[in-house]
């Protein structure tokens, strides 16, 4: 046990004790903050935009500029922080698919001719025309014919497709008011009826007793469960794939550095196993605690400037997540998914030189750790799809989706079921895993000799394995 | 059971098709300086890890102070690889605490130690820089301070000159006499002999994976077919007047003094250069000149190893010129 902890000392004080460990973990919220300023920076930077409506008369020139209005101004997002009622009411005017266009800036100008063969330079950019904000090329030009035909967008960016979207909303617009009046019905009507819609109320079913507890709305504790078995699912990910950093290129260090004979005099393999899982457990540990610790400081300054109505529901939420049902669940699949994985990094570096040859080995694990990243986004939108069920079977990726379902109240006996699977399954890599560490450290077994342990599981590929130089 | 530091019976390793080992048996009694000598791929180092239980024997047993190796067994042996480095990132105080703490000493205790053995071998000023900054001799040097840190009463060497120059074999023949006088037991291995004849009282020679001699330095040297040299003035016939004494002599043929023959004796079973000299003199031998054949090390394990020996110890020869 000593030598253990001795192991366990010695790699993850070799980690936390170098600075850049701990400027990576310093240097995240800055990111963050970092981030957050170039999204916003992008938002506030769209250019100015320069566009023509050829037609005859005004009237999709008119109701292009309404749709533009109804859009939400970037006052009103800048306000959203500090008045939620102000954002809800320029929400509640507004379309969902507004919303996109609302950043950007457009500016109609006088059609600078009235034929694409006219305005083609000004669309190029080979000439600019004149408008409020100085000189700049034609952006877009909306050409309807008068003949009733389909209506021209005509533009080189074809990525930006905002001005498109609200000609199409000006167009149905149009339409809609056309055939309303030549059926003799006034618009407002229309408008009227939208409004008399019922709202639909979203209920949560409950037993009697607890509906006489807490009512039936949808509450924030009743989603925050969902949100955090992807957020933990999510952090499981991010600790296999920190973990297969330190492991892997620890382990590469103490073969390529020649130290495994000394260090096997004295600490025995099964010591040496458990002390670097239990460091690089550690590390993992310490970076997303201190990630914990910036977000309970934000919390906690949060609270002192948000007002109760918002923080109640996030204490709510974080009440309804400390559950036994989710976190025991959660805590298991940590400490199996943690400990198969690492101990597979662990065994392949164990037979690599060189931080190359660890990649060639590594690349097929990736393509597999990928999947559960896949189900983190099903289960984003469908915490019960049945795929999620079925892959939650898969003893490798159980420990990712049974924190995905535990919020959908899994039957019992699959939970456990799937712990069980999965711990037999840990139990078998770590009994593999440590033979092939043996090999590697103590035989020097490489990367040829794990291809032709590879190609003797393959059929028709049977070749007796190469003993390995004494 | 018997408590030498340590003691092989019957051990036999394979890998595959291969026998590395096979049905090795020896014991290293308590106090003394054992050489293990053979050259490249002679089992030398798969025995020295099979004895510290870092591989297991497929046949055989290995016994270390009586006892299979085991935690209480292995705190008592310090133990130089064959194959040895040093974490980079570590200083070299660090290092050397590090596995002292790992064979059972207090952190007090390893730093304090780590401390002293640097300062005494001239490496304090570079006691906390990184191991990676240190040039190989020192590393070296590092590594070996690592395996005496916890006064170990039991060392295994393994190829402990290889790689380093002749000034820093010179030091560590000393550290090794030093270690002999405190007490401690030591077998180290190489391929160079000339080591072993200056610093072993016992060797144990090892060819194609078997033991080919276990014994002392005379034993040894009592395998070969000695003799001597005598020179006479003149044209003095020595196999004629020795005739009766049972000595094979025959006549030098190149000689660089005219004045002087030189003739050549095998000694006989029982008999030394002491012997040959004391019937020259019997004799009235005009004797100018008496050379006993020197004894080599090398010349024993070529006549014990047979000819595939002598090949792999030729093939030795660039790393022991290295050496």
């Amino acid at each position: 046990m000593r030598n253990t902890f001795l192991v366990f000392k010695r790699d993850y004080l070799g980690y936390v004790q170098a600075w850049g460990f701990w400027l990576s973990i310093a240097s995240l919220p800055f990111l963050m903050a970092l981030g957050f300023g170039f999204a916003m920076l992008a938002a506030t930077s769209t250019p100015v935009r320069y566009y023509s409506v050829i037609e005859a008369g005004t009237i999709y020139t008119d109701h292009i500029e309404t749709e533009f209005a109804k859009s939400i101004s970037i006052d009103d997002l800048q306000n959203a922080g500090q008045n939620p009622e102000a954002t809800s009411q320029a929400l509640s005017e507004v379309s969902p698919e507004d919303t996109g266009l609302s950043l950007e800036t457009y500016i109609r100008i006088p059609p600078p001719a009235r034929d694409i063969d006219g305005l083609r330079p000004y669309l190029l950019g080979e000439q600019l025309v004149d408008g409020p904000e100085g000189e700049k090329p034609l952006f877009a030009a909306i050409i309807v014919p008068s003949d009733g035909s389909d209506i021209e967008y005509w533009s080189e960016d074809i990525t930006v497709s905002g001005l498109r979207s609200t000609v199409s909303r000006a167009s149905r617009a149009i339409s809609r008011q056309r055939v309303f009046a030549e059926a003799n019905i006034d618009p407002s009507i229309i408008k009227e009826a939208d409004d008399a819609a019922l709202d639909v109320l979203e209920r949560r079913i409950r037993t009697v007793q607890e509906q006489a507890e807490t009512g039936d709305d949808v509450t924030v504790a009743d989603r925050a469960p969902f949100f955090a078995s992807l957020g933990l699912s999510y952090m499981l990910f991010f600790m296999v794939f920190s973990a297969l950093q330190y492991l892997t290129m620890g382990t590469i260090e103490e073969r390529s550095n020649k130290i495994f004979d000394t260090l096997l005099t004295s600490v025995r393999i099964p010591q040496v196993l458990a002390g670097k899982l239990a460091a690089v457990a550690g590390v993992t540990l310490t970076m997303m605690g201190a990630w914990a610790l910036f977000a309970s400081i934000g919390v906690i300054i949060g609270a002192t400037v948000l007002p109760p109505e918002v923080m109640e529901p996030i204490q709510e939420g974080i009440a309804a997540v400390i559950t036994p049902s989710i976190i025991l669940p959660t805590i298991i699949s940590f400490i199996l998914g943690y400990l198969m994985y690492g101990m597979v990094f662990l065994a392949l570096g164990s037979l690599c030189d060189t931080i190359q040859e660890a990649q060639t080995l590594l690349s097929p694990l990736m393509i597999i750790l990928m999947l559960p990243m896949l189900m983190i986004a099903v289960a984003a939108n469908d915490p019960s799809s049945p795929l999620i069920g079925i892959v939650s079977w898969i003893p490798l990726f159980t420990p990712f989706m049974l924190i995905l379902r535990m919020p959908t109240d899994p039957p019992l006996w699959e939970v456990m079921a799937q712990i069980g699977l999965m711990a037999l399954t840990a139990f078998l890599i770590l009994w593999l895993a440590a033979k092939v560490y043996r090999a590697g450290a103590v035989h020097g077994a490489g990367m040829s000799d794990a291809m032709n342990w590879i190609k003797g599981f393959l059929p028709g590929k049977k070749k007796q394995a190469e003993p390995v130089d004494p | 059971m018997s408590m030498f530091p340590l003691a092989m019976s019957g051990v036999t390793k394979r890998f595959g098709h291969f026998t590395a080992v096979k049905n090795l048996n020896f014991e290293v009694p308590e106090g003394k300086i054992i050489g293990f000598l053979g050259p490249n791929g002679a089992g030398k180092s798969t025995s020295l890890r099979m004895a510290l239980g870092v591989m297991n024997p497929d046949e055989g047993q290995t016994h270390l102070f009586g006892a299979p190796p085991n935690r209480e067994s292995l705190a008592k042996v310090g133990f130089l690889p064959e194959e040895r480095g040093l974490y980079k990132k570590m200083s070299p105080r660090a290092s050397i605490a590090y596995f002292a703490q790992l064979k059972g000493l207090s952190s007090r205790e390893a730093f304090s130690r780590a401390d002293e053995l640097l300062e005494t071998s001239g490496l304090a000023p570079f006691a906390r820089s990184k191991n990676s900054k240190l040039s190989k001799g020192m590393a070296q040097k590092v590594q070996i301070l690592s395996t005496l840190a916890h006064k170990p009463s039991f060392l295994i060497l393994d190829e402990p000159f290889s790689g380093l120059d002749p000034v820093n074999q010179q030091v560590l023949e000393d550290l090794i006499r030093q270690e002999h006088q405190r007490g401690a037991t030591i077998v180290f291995s190489t391929h160079v002999m000339e080591h072993a004849e200056r610093l072993c009282d016992s060797i144990v020679m090892m060819a194609g994976g078997r033991k080919v001699f276990d014994g002392d330095l005379q034993q040894a040297y009592d395998t070969l077919d000695r003799g001597a040299r005598l020179g006479v003035s003149g044209d003095f016939n020595v196999a004629t007047a020795l005739q009766e004494t049972g000595f094979d002599i025959k006549r030098v043929a190149q000689t660089e003094d005219a004045d002087t023959q030189w003739w050549h004796a095998n000694l006989p079973v029982g008999k030394n250069a002491q012997d040959l000299l004391r019937a020259a003199i019997e004799k009235s031998i005009p004797i100018t000149g008496f050379m006993p054949d020197e004894a080599r090390l090398r010349d024993v394990f070529v006549k014990l190893a047979g000819p595939k020996g002598a090949e792999a110890l030729k093939a030795s020869k660039p790393l022991e010129e290295t050496a």
